[in-house]
């Protein structure tokens, strides 16, 4: 009797209790999310690339103060943005994002050409006009090579008269070069995923110069993947140097082009 | 002949510019994901004590962050901190890259941190090992709560610069979390961190919520509610709490979206049996018919550009995926493999069309291009449904329940995601069961 | 007419009758007909010999033979009680997108009140509401039990 007199007043208040609690359809007060973090992007790389000395934070600070202005030389802002670095209150964050995205898209812009000039500018740049002209052929030459690599197995029919290797000297090569090339996932495969490096070797196999072809495509609008691919044949060749090169015949083989292309196995 | 001759041209461009070079073409390589070190953040002995956080763990917990979003990927394989040859300080001046290319990583990331003046302030470098070269750098000033964030923006930026692809960790996902036994669901608006931190409810659970979806700025939510028993589509500010029903329709509206410029809500309402489509405009609450047809007509879903509309209908009898003008022209027809299909969901690069498909009993999600063609299955279960796409387009989020017993036992729903390359399905981590998953764009955008 | 054509012709509807409830017991399995739920375990009494519910057939809203019989009764206790109104829920089972069973329950719940109304019974006393899934009768991960919560309930509200 007792016991059942307890559960009917606990269940009363219970229910009274959330009746009172759930009588508001939502909670009404505004829900702590955390707030939009304010970046500030600061290019320490284009600043930096010499070694990093402990006054690090001081470059920093300049590099921040310079960070404006070196917007402005490169690409002039849309607006200048002046942001407090702080957290905000929450209703101006719409605003704030805002201006984040126009300032950020100034680095941005910039970013292709300080790259490019970091990794490439030590080396050869071939002619690009050349190159430019050549592209659209270089497709056609690659279908025609397609084509042909029906009837015959891949690339050894090249081989067999344009070049001083033997088939077991590429085989290895090759068998060498793809241990070391980690294919980024990710790629689109209806585009057109050919990477074209040339080399410089020495005696031994160890890597003089490197030289990707149709480097000017990597800042292309659109073919960021192609830039990400590029740098993946790089680090393969790299990583894999030296090379299993041929004992002799060094004037032969002291230039070599590595024509990678991961389409068949992707599509495979 | 032009081609011809061209081609000719180009071999003999070729062979006079260097006789006889040596051309080996490299087909394959490895699909290992990258491996990759993070180093614990360094933290700045000048830091000042920050309320409710352990600074000294910080650096730590930031890294982990970040392993833990690029273990999720599949992509890359961040290496075991236990093999790290370098102290976080030294490494982020300048790595000795020698010493970490024999643990065989090809990408090495550092960072440090200082707490002052009640900021947060993050750098990071990525170096790329083999080169012995930086990739890229950044800095950030926050707040300090604003940790996780940060880790994940960090993780953003070394996706973006590794894969070419914009990165989908500064995200979050709105979904319907799920209590109680299977007969008597009892459902809120739940919404948390990608990585399934920081989850807060949005409604109490006093009335039945379904299918929330962003707006594109992230701001708004919309979702079907069946608050005093009126099953209607209602938009909630996120920030304010504020909510208010969409529109004032006769009867049931429900499975509402967004348009790609966030100024519409497009949605089903269902009048004596007849389910159509309507769009209404927020600002100006013009109510727009879309489709008008005595079948079943829902789902519907923008193309990102905001031209076209995919829905589910079964005019033809079972439920099909149909693609027409935003303003209802040109209805076309474009499943036609056996079982019946469902949920399209437009990809944010607009060039697939991810969906739920039925067939023999069994539930698949996929994704096909947007006439249609190129269907493929990436995952087949016992009941799973309702894709949603990461902001980059490259994976799906969905939730999936499991079979039943007598009383209900063994039922469960939760959220997976999945590769669109049919790879790397996962669990998300979240508190309770989930279902009706929306994945967010990238806040920081 | 002999004894013995009589013999024979009871003996051929004999035959005929077990070939063609063979025909029919071939697609019946317990409580299902075809797809369609049979039996009366869920169902509940809107009053003595008024069943609340009816059941369809998997992705369908048409009514079958004894739902109609079903429906009669309820139009007849309607009738009998003008003062009450009614919710018709319509509800499907887990086997479908969540939305699209939305509008299936819809359409499911609209066929009955349909039906009342061709009965006499105003559009007014009758109002709709579905669950879609949302609501199942039995939990269980089965075809029967599917088939229990593929159904339209007749609720009264007043």
């Amino acid at each position: 009797m007792i016991r059942s007199l307890v559960y009917s007043l606990t269940f009363h208040t219970v229910m009274i209790i959330l009746t009172v609690l759930s009588l508001p359809f939502m909670l009404r007060e505004p829900i702590d999310l955390p707030p939009i973090v304010s970046v500030e992007l600061i290019q320490i790389s284009d600043k930096t690339n010499i070694p990093y000395a402990p006054k690090a934070r001081k470059i920093i600070e300049e590099t921040k103060k310079k960070e404006e202005r070196i917007v402005s030389e490169q690409a002039p802002p849309a607006a200048k943005a002046k942001e407090k670095p702080d957290r905000i209150p929450l209703p101006n964050e719409l605003k704030e994002e805002k201006k984040i995205v126009k300032k950020k898209q100034n680095p941005e812009e910039i970013k292709p050409q300080i790259r490019q000039s970091s990794e490439f500018e030590k080396k050869e740049i071939v002619d690009t006009s050349q190159i430019a002209a050549l592209i659209d052929k270089a497709k056609e030459v690659e279908a025609v090579k397609k084509k042909e690599s029906d009837k015959i197995t891949q690339s050894s029919k090249k081989n067999s008269f344009a070049t001083g290797l033997t088939l077991s000297e590429e085989d290895a090569l090759r068998a060498q070069i793809f241990g070391c090339w980690s294919v980024p996932l990710g790629l689109p495969y209806d585009q057109d995923l050919l990477v074209r490096i040339k080399l410089n070797l020495k005696k031994d196999g160890t890597i003089m110069k490197s030289e990707i072809l149709d480097h000017e495509r990597m800042n292309r609008p659109g073919q960021k993947f192609y830039k990400v691919l590029a740098e993946s044949a790089l680090r393969a060749v790299r990583l894999c140097q030296p090379l299993k090169v041929p004992p002799t015949g060094y004037d032969k083989w002291k230039n070599i082009q590595l024509n990678f292309n991961p389409t068949e196995m992707l599509k495979g | 002949m032009k081609k011809i001759l061209s081609i000719i041209s180009f071999i003999f461009l070729i062979s006079s510019d260097s006789l006889a070079l040596i051309e080996v073409d490299i087909t394959r390589g490895n699909l290992d994901p990258l491996p990759i070190a993070v180093s614990p953040l360094h933290v700045d002995i000048k830091s000042e004590d920050f309320k409710g956080l352990k600074i000294k763990d910080l650096g730590m917990n930031i890294s982990e962050i970040i392993e833990k979003n690029f273990r999720s990927t599949g992509l890359f394989n961040p290496l075991k901190k236990e093999a790290f040859v370098q102290k976080p300080d030294i490494a982020h001046l300048k790595p000795r890259f020698e010493d970490w290319r024999l643990i065989k990583a090809q990408a090495l990331v550092t960072g440090k941190l200082l707490i002052k003046d009640e900021k947060l302030k993050v750098e990071f470098r990525l170096w790329d090992l083999t080169a012995a070269q930086e990739m890229t750098a950044l800095a950030f000033t926050t707040t300090p709560s604003n940790w996780r964030r940060v880790a994940h923006i960090i993780s953003d930026k070394i996706y973006e610069r590794l894969t070419g692809e914009d990165g989908y960790f500064d995200t979050r996902i709105i979904y319907v979390a799920e209590s109680g036994p299977k007969n008597e669901r009892v459902k809120k608006l739940a919404i948390m961190d990608q990585d399934g931190f920081n989850t807060k409810y949005l409604t109490l659970g006093n009335e039945l919520v379904l299918t929330p979806r962003f707006n594109p700025t992230n701001q708004m939510v919309t979702y079907m509610s069946y608050f005093r028993n009126m099953p209607r589509v209602y938009l909630l500010d996120i920030e304010t709490g504020t909510q208010e029903v969409v529109g004032n329709f006769p009867g049931m509206t429900f499975a509402p979206r967004f348009s790609p410029d966030g100024k519409k809500i497009i949605m089903s309402f269902a009048k004596d049996g007849n389910s159509d489509i309507f769009t209404m405009d927020l600002e100006t609450r013009v109510v727009e018919r879309i489709t008008e047809h005595s079948s079943i007509d829902t789902s519907p879903s923008f193309s990102p550009d905001g031209k076209f509309i995919a829905f589910n209908s079964d005019r033809s009898g079972l439920q099909q995926i149909y693609v027409m003008r935003s303003d209802g022209s040109n209805v076309k027809r474009i499943t036609f493999g056996k079982g019946i299909y469902g949920t399209p969901v437009w990809s944010p690069r607009g060039d697939l069309i991810a969906f739920t498909k039925m067939h023999k009993g069994r539930f698949y999600i996929g994704v096909m291009r947007t006439d249609g063609k190129g269907e493929r299955l990436l995952t087949e279960n016992y009941y799973q449904e309702a894709p949603s796409w990461s902001p980059n387009g490259r994976v799906l989020v969905f939730y999936r329940e499991t079979k039943a017993g007598e009383k209900g036992e063994g039922f469960s729903a939760k959220l997976w995601s999945i590769d669109i390359t049919g790879y790397n399905e996962r669990k998300l981590s979240t508190k309770t069961d989930a279902s009706d998953p929306s994945w967010s764009s990238l806040l920081s955008k | 007419m002999t004894l013995k054509t009589n013999l024979k012709n009871i003996v051929l509807v004999i035959f005929t009758t077990l070939i063609l409830s063979a025909c029919s017991t071939a697609k019946k399995s317990g409580d299902i007909d075809g797809d369609v739920y049979t039996g009366k375990e869920t169902v509940e009494y809107l009053a003595s010999g008024v069943p609340d519910r009816v059941f369809f057939a998997t992705n369908k809203s048409s009514l079958t033979t004894s739902s109609r019989a079903t429906l009669r009764k309820q139009a007849t206790f309607l009738r009998k009680n003008k003062n009450l109104n009614v919710t018709i829920e319509g509800h499907a089972d887990e086997r479908g997108t969540r939305e699209y069973n939305l509008a299936l329950g819809e359409r499911r719940a609209n066929a009955a009140r349909d039906y009342l109304m061709t009965y006499g019974i105003s559009g007014k006393r009758i109002s709709v509401i579905s669950y879609g899934k949302e609501k199942p009768v039995n939990p269980k991960s089965s075809p029967i039990s599917w088939s229990q919560n593929r159904r339209s309930v007749t609720v009264k509200v007043n």
